[in-house]
């Protein structure tokens, strides 16, 4: 595949691009999923080609193509070149923030590798947390798992050659209550398609789906009897899955440069962040630490090297509250002056890498759960994501959970449905007045991050423990 | 090789059952911001799907290697696929053989268009924005569509389609607009410029208003975008037989205002045509609401086996990688109403709320039809009858249903509104709606100021 590459640099440069570099990326998918005790899903994907981006007279430009031959590769070099060429005249002058060149390979540990794990093991093991799901007024159960390899190869025509094998696997069982027209919905051990991590096997075996079944299905069954949360301003307490999610859209996506300079305002939306408000913009309370870290074992944002050759390196997003950093191209790094990138991924090779998320989490603080609620005497325990919606510029958002139960003089009580609860992003981060500690911290990983047009979808990480917030607007009236 | 040519070499290497779905895509979209283009996309592809069926065992595997060795590999992991699953008695078997309605939705000289022309549309959107910078692209496309299978099933589609849109905004302001349609010759992006940068002018200085509920005028891309993800819950048979949709238990009964229709009609040359779904069955205009009363919902052969009521497929079946979604509308049709502009329908409103573009729906209550997002490029008050004051952006929180219940008119035009945010394979689809008037919207919050 070095050939491949190669081929397509060199035609790039060749056809006079001052910047070229070629990614051959193969992925594979299997995914299955049963409901209601049949296999609804048994699906095993591949998908290989070429990716070619360039830079000509400043311009970019990018095309791809399937096939992984020398002719494919320079092909899509020369229309990328086409392209850039057909789409110059008015573009600013384009810095690149300098990288050392690098040579590398890099390869997710795996105890198990998920692809040797069989499809029958796989399918007996939804099938199994499935049944352990049924009863009474369950109307729906749904399990599945996943699994997913992507070898890459990057070639820069400034002497990048990193070539990474990234495997991933997750899984996630969900059931449906319904009574007297209530419909309710309980997932572990996320919502959405489960959870993933960039692991082996043993990932999904350490899940035990079937020994969480019965818990879920119970609580959804009860969730249909439960009251409606009540509204008001109160504290909130979330889970660290809720957590995850907030930090995901009302820190992440904000903090993408990209974002910021506006280039993704006709799909994704800004920011309410301003370039020049690093260093000096209160983000959220003195809790409040965020840091972007692709080197984190297990995320699913880990890599040695990102879409552009800059190797995987931790920093801080939000120190004591302060916005201390964005997530940055090479472009964007140069633009602002700070950094070289470190965040560019592409979903794919037939897509254009864009910033991204790697993995970004809240560090924890100290205590446990129990001891956040200890200091409530009035307020909302809230658990698993539901619906969530925030604005383009990431300020006003709107998220609900799964269940939710009230909390009175430092106690867990009854048990609530269709809890949301809506805010102001840096307000609602300067309520935050405790996180849990390290051993109350986990990794959760979403697949379905959104982005760019043509559409991205980018899988992450995020750390989180349960934390609390004071006077929060819970609920909405319709 | 064209799309049916890849399904019927797939289907030659496996002995016995097996359908075999092609999908082939030639596509340019030149994505410009702040008037540069910065992402220039071009796509070649080419990716098929073999199902295969081993006693009632059903196994699924992709590739997009189509050559011989490609195309043995991806039969053997479809048939090792098969024999992990268990026996599916419910399994409905594959689409019979079908002749497919002849539909519009292929332009020769849209399929011809190349990175050159795809760039100097963006450029012509680009110039258009005048003194406002704008953001959004150009693209458009050639793609095929092809099943075949064992039972001697053989069906093919070509499309294109081509799509402007466009953000316009400074500091100030911002303005949203799209055109889609099958022939790139039917959009001018230049005039999708215009009038996402006349809007944005316009919406300089948006003031806020206090949550609560209004009246409303609901502009096509505002309503497509509700309808869209209201139909995900309420208009699919897997809503329906697990109780989520709105329509579970109330087929039949009148549940809108009269005026509100809807069909899912793929087959309307006016949208984006499509001649069958992802199985091959033959695609169906399905009346989903007829003057206010829940008539039906789209169906898949799977979801059709699973009725108890004797449901057939209405050619709604998803691609594989969507096949746990169910079938769900791709063609969603409101019937136009007599509002000759949206200036009589807010002639109607008297006092309320001009809204544009909604932006990062969730659903809240799938069984209520509850909605959240927020408005977006172009929010405005409409006060007296008049399209007046530009607002800041809204969040607001809606019951599909009440918004539909009491509906005030609706434009007699109808707009396109693309649905597909190209992410996988390109698969045109979008919603034709006309302008709505409302007797209820509820804002719940209120956001940012409208610009960049």
């Amino acid at each position: 595949m070095r050939d491949v590459c190669s081929a397509a640099v060199d035609a790039a440069t060749g056809a006079g691009a001052e910047y070229a570099d070629a990614r051959v990326v193969t992925k594979r998918n299997q995914f299955v999923a049963t409901k209601n005790g049949r296999v609804e899903r048994l699906a095993d994907s591949e998908s290989e080609g070429i990716g070619v981006r360039v830079l000509v007279n400043g311009a970019w430009g990018f095309a791809c193509d399937r096939r992984l031959s020398s002719e494919g590769a320079r092909e899509a070099a020369l229309r990328a070149c086409t392209f850039a060429r057909a789409a110059a005249g008015r573009h600013s002058s384009r810095q690149l923030a300098p990288v050392a060149p690098a040579s590398a390979t890099h390869r997710t540990a795996v105890d198990r590798d998920p692809f040797e794990v069989s499809l029958d093991e796989k399918v007996a093991q939804c099938l199994a947390a499935d049944e352990g799901m049924a009863g009474p007024e369950i109307v729906v159960r749904q399990a599945m798992v996943r699994a997913q390899r992507e070898h890459k190869l990057l070639l820069t025509s400034e002497g990048t050659e990193v070539e990474q094998e990234l495997i991933e696997c997750g899984a996630g069982i969900e059931c449906a209550a319904a009574r007297d027209g209530v419909f309710q919905m309980r997932s572990y051990p996320s919502a959405h398609v489960g959870s993933s991590c960039q692991m082996g096997w043993e990932y999904v075996d350490g899940l035990d789906l079937s020994g969480e079944a019965p818990r879920v299905a119970e609580q959804a069954a009860a969730l249909v009897r439960a009251d409606v949360c009540p509204t008001g301003m109160m504290t909130v307490v979330l889970d660290g899955d809720q957590v995850a999610l907030q930090v995901h859209e009302s820190v992440g996506h904000p903090t993408e440069l990209d974002r910021v300079y506006g280039t993704e305002a006709s799909y994704a939306g800004t920011s309410f962040l301003k370039a020049d408000d690093l260093g000096s913009m209160q983000y959220g309370s003195d809790l409040m630490n965020i840091t972007a870290d692709p080197t984190t074992v297990g995320g699913l944002g880990s890599f040695a090297f990102d879409d552009e050759g800059v190797p995987a390196e931790r920093t801080a997003v939000v120190e004591g509250g302060l916005l201390t950093g964005f997530l940055t191209s090479r472009e964007t790094a140069a633009r602002i002056g700070a950094g070289n990138g470190g965040s560019m991924r592409a979903d794919g090779w037939n897509r254009m890498p864009l910033v991204r998320m790697t993995n970004l989490h809240l560090e924890p603080g100290s205590g446990t759960l129990d001891d956040l609620l200890a200091d409530v005497s009035d307020g909302v325990y809230m658990e698993t994501n539901r619906s969530w919606s925030i604005d383009d510029k990431r300020l006003n958002f709107q998220f609900g959970t799964q269940i939710a139960w009230e909390i009175k003089a430092g106690k867990l009580g009854r048990m609530l449905r269709d809890a949301t609860y809506t805010g102001i992003t840096p307000k609602f981060w300067g309520t935050l007045d405790a996180v849990a500690g390290r051993d109350s911290w986990r990794l959760y990983g979403l697949t379905n991050c959104g982005k760019g047009q043509p559409g991205q979808s980018a899988h992450v990480s995020h750390g989180a423990a349960p934390a609390r917030f004071r006077d929060v607007q819970v609920g909405v009236g319709t | 090789m064209n799309a049916i040519d890849v399904a019927n070499a797939a289907l030659e290497v496996v002995d016995g059952e097996a359908e075999a779905v092609a999908h082939v895509e030639h596509s340019g979209l030149a994505r410009f911001a702040g008037s540069e283009v910065h992402q220039p996309t071009l796509i070649e592809n080419a990716m098929v799907t073999l199902r295969v069926v081993q006693d009632t065992r059903v196994g699924v595997a992709t590739t997009n290697k189509i050559d011989a060795d490609g195309l043995a590999e991806v039969a053997e992991r479809a048939r090792a696929a098969a024999r992990s699953a268990p026996p599916d008695d419910g399994f409905p078997g594959l689409a019979p053989p079908a002749d497919p309605p002849k539909v519009e939705g292929f332009d020769e000289d849209t399929a011809r268009l190349g990175p050159q022309e795809q760039a100097k549309l963006a450029d012509a959107a680009i110039d258009a924005g005048g003194d406002v910078p704008v953001y959004g692209f150009f693209t458009s496309a050639m793609s095929e569509l092809a099943v075949a299978s064992s039972t001697g099933l053989s069906v093919q589609q070509r499309m294109t389609d081509a799509t402007a849109l466009v953000v316009a905004a400074d500091e100030n302001g911002s303005g949203y607009a799209e055109q889609t349609a099958w022939r790139a010759g039917g959009i001018d992006p230049a005039l999708v410029a215009q009038e996402a940068a006349g809007k944005a002018r316009r919406t300089r200085g948006g003031g806020e208003i206090e949550p609560g509920v209004y009246r409303v005028v609901l502009e096509p891309y505002a309503f497509a975008d509700l309808l869209d993800y209201f139909s995900h819950d309420s208009f699919g048979a897997v809503g329906l037989l697990e109780e989520r949709s709105y329509f579970a238990g109330r087929l039949g009964e009148k549940v809108f205002d009269e005026k509100i229709s809807i069909t899912d009609d793929a087959l309307d040359p006016r949208g984006l045509p499509k001649a069958f779904d992802f199985e091959g069955t033959p695609k169906q205009r399905v009346e989903l609401v007829e003057h206010g009363v829940a008539r039906g919902v789209v169906w898949d052969r799977t979801t059709a086996a699973q009725s108890k009521n004797g449901a057939q497929s209405t050619g709604h079946a998803p691609p594989a990688e969507l096949r746990d979604w169910g079938p769900l509308p791709s063609a969603l049709s409101v019937s136009p109403g007599d509002a000759e502009s949206v200036e009589e329908l807010a002639e109607l409103v008297g006092d309320g709320l001009y809204i544009t573009r909604l932006h990062y729906l969730g659903v809240v209550h799938p069984r209520e039809g509850v909605i959240t997002g927020m408005t977006r490029d172009g929010t405005f008050r409409i006060r007296d009858g008049k399209i007046a004051k530009p607002l800041v952006n809204l969040r607001f929180t809606v019951a599909v249903p009440d918004f539909l219940r009491d509906v005030l008119g609706l434009t007699s035009k109808a707009a396109l509104v693309n649905s597909q945010n190209f992410y996988g394979e390109r698969y045109p689809y979008g919603v034709m709606t006309p302008a709505i008037a409302s007797e209820r919207f509820a804002v719940t919050g209120i956001g940012s100021k409208p610009g960049i």
